[in-house]
């Protein structure tokens, strides 16, 4: 039958593209599912299957819960964080001010850099002593003694969020600036009429009509915060100790430094349903909230 | 529109073809240089070696293994074409490790002594590099350094030298704070150590930010406090008969605590990166640092202040006891076991290491190790102390971690961090978390 829209014949050209697909990306999954039941220790090809004793160690170490932990904590401060600055600074952009243009470049500026570049800067601007906070701090004249942002166990955390935050702030910012463009002018109009302050109308027409983009922005940065490696692998190590241990960095830690590759798949898998699971509810929970104008 | 959206698509299918064609191009051209290389080195063949090692990258120009090594090599073997490159640590670990994996190994590559991380043991367990016993020079070669890369009585790797771990020093500090002998002991060590902190000096500056930076202070301790008595110490560890949780272990943690606790070690080197620590100590801003002759051109260039440097092996000994140098064999050439060229490979090798050879001499040039290699006289003055010393007494052992598994080490650190970090962690703590990650990664 000859379909109107295209020949059935034109499939086959998709097909480079998916067997590419299913080779580099696919096939690559199920491996890991298979070399987690293995102590395959990443570069000799003889191992040995050893059911689930991968999953049992992880279970019973100390590793996955510190680094769970480490993980939701950077997910949950950063979304949270992340978010409210990206919309506090959208709604200031989305004001008639003067050279608006050039704030809104300005504030999407860090999202260009590679977030090596980032983390080697700021590293630089934490340092003790001489980094530019603590410089900066001296200038004024606040002591600047127990100043360790990226060495004490009660901060470093803390402080790789914050640069996670500072970089994807842009991207953030531009969804909702995005958004609040889209929000007719009429409603705001109708809703000024009927006398409701402006927390009001934010409350009640521009937050409801931002929902998608509140949606997205909120998805986006949950899964950037569960795969959270770049920074703890530039500015810490994970440390101290293993205070900035994230999922991703101990997957990393234990398949290249600790040549567990069998038990680091293991690791691999179960982030991956814990992302999965935690991704499908918060977008699940969104999208009912969603109004359309 | 239709039209459009056909044309674009025959160019895409186009480029398509294209870009297979050339990986098919790719491949084909590899496999003829791989038949080329199955006559030897006699052939006049046009054959093309790969080398892969890791370290940085020394100034343009002037680089032994980027710059000097090929275009030596070229000269001796017209028809050998020599391709190198050179990684920073980690990048070459993980890289070096995938490659061999997937059967792209390079044909020379750069392993570690013993069973440090990419150790000769493990590389020559998994067949990937080469039995060596054939070459030429081992009689030039110290007994000591052929053993430490050799898997079940043969070599499989070329050491570059041997290295100490030690304490640099800032001579006109410690004469500033009155230290007018070196210290000989571990008591002798805090006294002056106090001494510098009542100057006004910081004593020590350590990178703790860098995790494997705690090794170069706890391995000195250990050598003093674990090996002594008991030289087999690791061996009886592997054979389940020690634990790292042994008293001797848990006393070593403490020592090297003292100098925290006591405020020796620079505030806040946790959040110190190894730059940033050896430029504190370059600049004159701390009287001495924890590091490896390896790291000699840092720690001597040029900083803020202009001062003569020493060097002493970190006197953890007690009272009366001789101090034990911690000093290892440095990581070295390899080749690969599955090479088409092999025996060409090895006769490039048999050429670098002839004693008098142009390579042979810019190799000896390029070296910041301690050589081992018969005759090679000491390079550095600044080691000739510590050379002497372990040279006449031969009091000295080896890095612990190269008869760890990977990961040993690291759990060291990271326990060892929380003591620096106050985060209520005991020496017996750290101790019991190195043996039980010892027991869960040791495969004998």
């Amino acid at each position: 039958m000859n379909s109107t829209v295209m020949k059935k014949t034109m499939y086959f050209f998709a097909l480079p593209a998916l067997l590419f697909y299913c080779v580099f990306w696919i096939f690559p999954i199920f491996k890991l599912f298979q070399y987690s039941i293995t102590d395959y220790n990443g570069y000799a090809q003889s191992f040995n299957y050893v059911g689930l004793s991968n999953y049992k160690e992880l279970f019973s170490g100390s590793t996955l819960g510190n680094s769970i932990g480490n993980t939701l904590m950077y997910t949950l401060v950063s979304v949270v964080v992340g978010n409210l600055i990206g919309l506090g600074l959208a709604l200031l952009l989305n004001q008639n001010i003067r050279g608006k243009g050039f704030y809104r470049s300005i504030s999407y500026i860090p999202t260009l850099f590679s977030a090596i570049v980032v983390g080697f800067i700021w590293s630089y601007v934490y340092m003790p002593d001489s980094g530019m906070i603590a410089s900066l701090l001296r200038m004024v004249g606040i002591p600047i003694d127990n100043l360790n942002f990226l060495g004490s166990y009660s901060s470093a955390l803390y402080s790789i969020i914050f640069v996670e935050i500072w970089k994807n702030i842009g991207i953030t910012m531009i969804i909702f600036l995005a958004g609040l463009q889209t929000i007719p002018n009429d409603l705001l109009e109708a809703g000024r009429i009927d006398g409701a302050g402006k927390w009001k109308l934010f409350r009640n027409v521009t937050l409801p009509l931002l929902a998608t983009s509140v949606t997205i922005n909120i998805t986006l940065s949950i899964i950037n915060g569960l795969k959270a490696f770049d920074f703890p692998f530039i500015m810490t190590n994970g440390g101290p100790g293993d205070s900035t241990n994230t999922l991703v960095y101990s997957i990393y830690k234990m398949a290249f430094t600790e040549q567990l590759f069998g038990k680091a798949s293991a690791l691999g898998v179960i982030s991956f349903f814990i992302i999965i699971v935690i991704t499908i509810i918060a977008v699940l929970t969104m999208n009912k909230k969603e109004v359309s104008a | 529109m239709r039209k459009g959206t056909k044309r674009l698509t025959g160019l895409m299918m186009a480029g398509m073809m294209l870009l297979l064609s050339a990986c098919g191009g790719g491949g084909g051209e590899s496999a003829t240089s791989a038949a080329g290389g199955e006559g030897g080195g006699a052939s006049a063949e046009p054959i093309t070696l790969t080398m892969m090692v890791s370290g940085t990258k020394a100034p343009d120009g002037q680089d032994f293994v980027i710059d000097i090594l090929p275009k030596l090599v070229k000269e001796k073997f017209p028809n050998v074409t020599l391709e190198t490159s050179k990684l920073p640590d980690e990048q070459y670990m993980t890289s070096i490790r995938t490659k061999l994996a997937s059967g792209q190994g390079p044909d020379f590559f750069w392993v570690f002594p013993r069973n440090a991380s990419l150790g000769v043991l493990d590389m020559a367990k998994a067949g990937y590099a080469a039995d060596l016993s054939d070459l030429e020079f081992w009689d030039k070669i110290s007994e000591g350094a052929k053993e430490d890369m050799s898997y079940e009585g043969k070599p499989y790797g070329v050491a570059g030298g041997l290295d100490y771990l030690g304490v640099y020093y800032n001579k006109a500090l410690f004469e500033q704070a009155g230290i007018t002998e070196l210290p000989k002991d571990w008591p002798a060590f805090l006294e002056a150590s106090q001494k510098l902190k009542d100057a006004g000096i910081t004593p020590i500056t350590l990178a703790d930010k860098d995790p494997w930076f705690i090794q170069f202070g706890m391995y000195q301790v250990a050598a003093n406090m674990v090996y002594p008595d008991e030289m087999d110490f690791d061996t009886k560890l592997q054979a389940g008969e020690k634990s790292l949780s042994d008293p001797k272990w848990i006393a070593t943690i403490e020592r090297f605590k003292e100098l925290y606790d006591n405020g020796y070690v620079v505030k806040n080197s946790l959040g110190l990166g190894s730059a940033q620590a050896a430029q504190m100590f370059v600049d004159g801003q701390a009287a001495m640092i924890f590091d490896g002759t390896w790291d000699y051109a840092t720690l001597t260039g040029k900083g803020a202040s202009e001062f003569e440097r020493g060097f002493f092996a970190l006197p953890a000994n007690d009272p009366g006891k001789p101090t034990y140098i911690s000093a290892a064999t440095a990581a070295g050439f390899a080749l690969n076991a599955k090479s088409e060229n092999l025996d060409t490979a090895k006769e490039v090798m048999n050429y670098m290491f002839d004693g008098e050879s142009e390579l042979f001499k810019a190799w000896v040039d390029s070296n910041n190790s301690i050589s081992v290699y018969e005759g090679v006289p000491l390079n550095n003055e600044l080691f000739k102390e510590v050379n002497d010393s372990y040279l006449k007494d031969k009091n000295s052992v080896y890095f612990p971690n190269q008869m760890w598994p990977t990961g040993v080490a690291e759990e060291m650190e990271a326990k060892f961090a929380g003591i620096i970090g106050g985060q209520g962690i005991t020496p017996e703590q750290v101790a019991e978390a190195m043996d039980k990650k010892f027991k869960e990664l040791w495969k004998p």
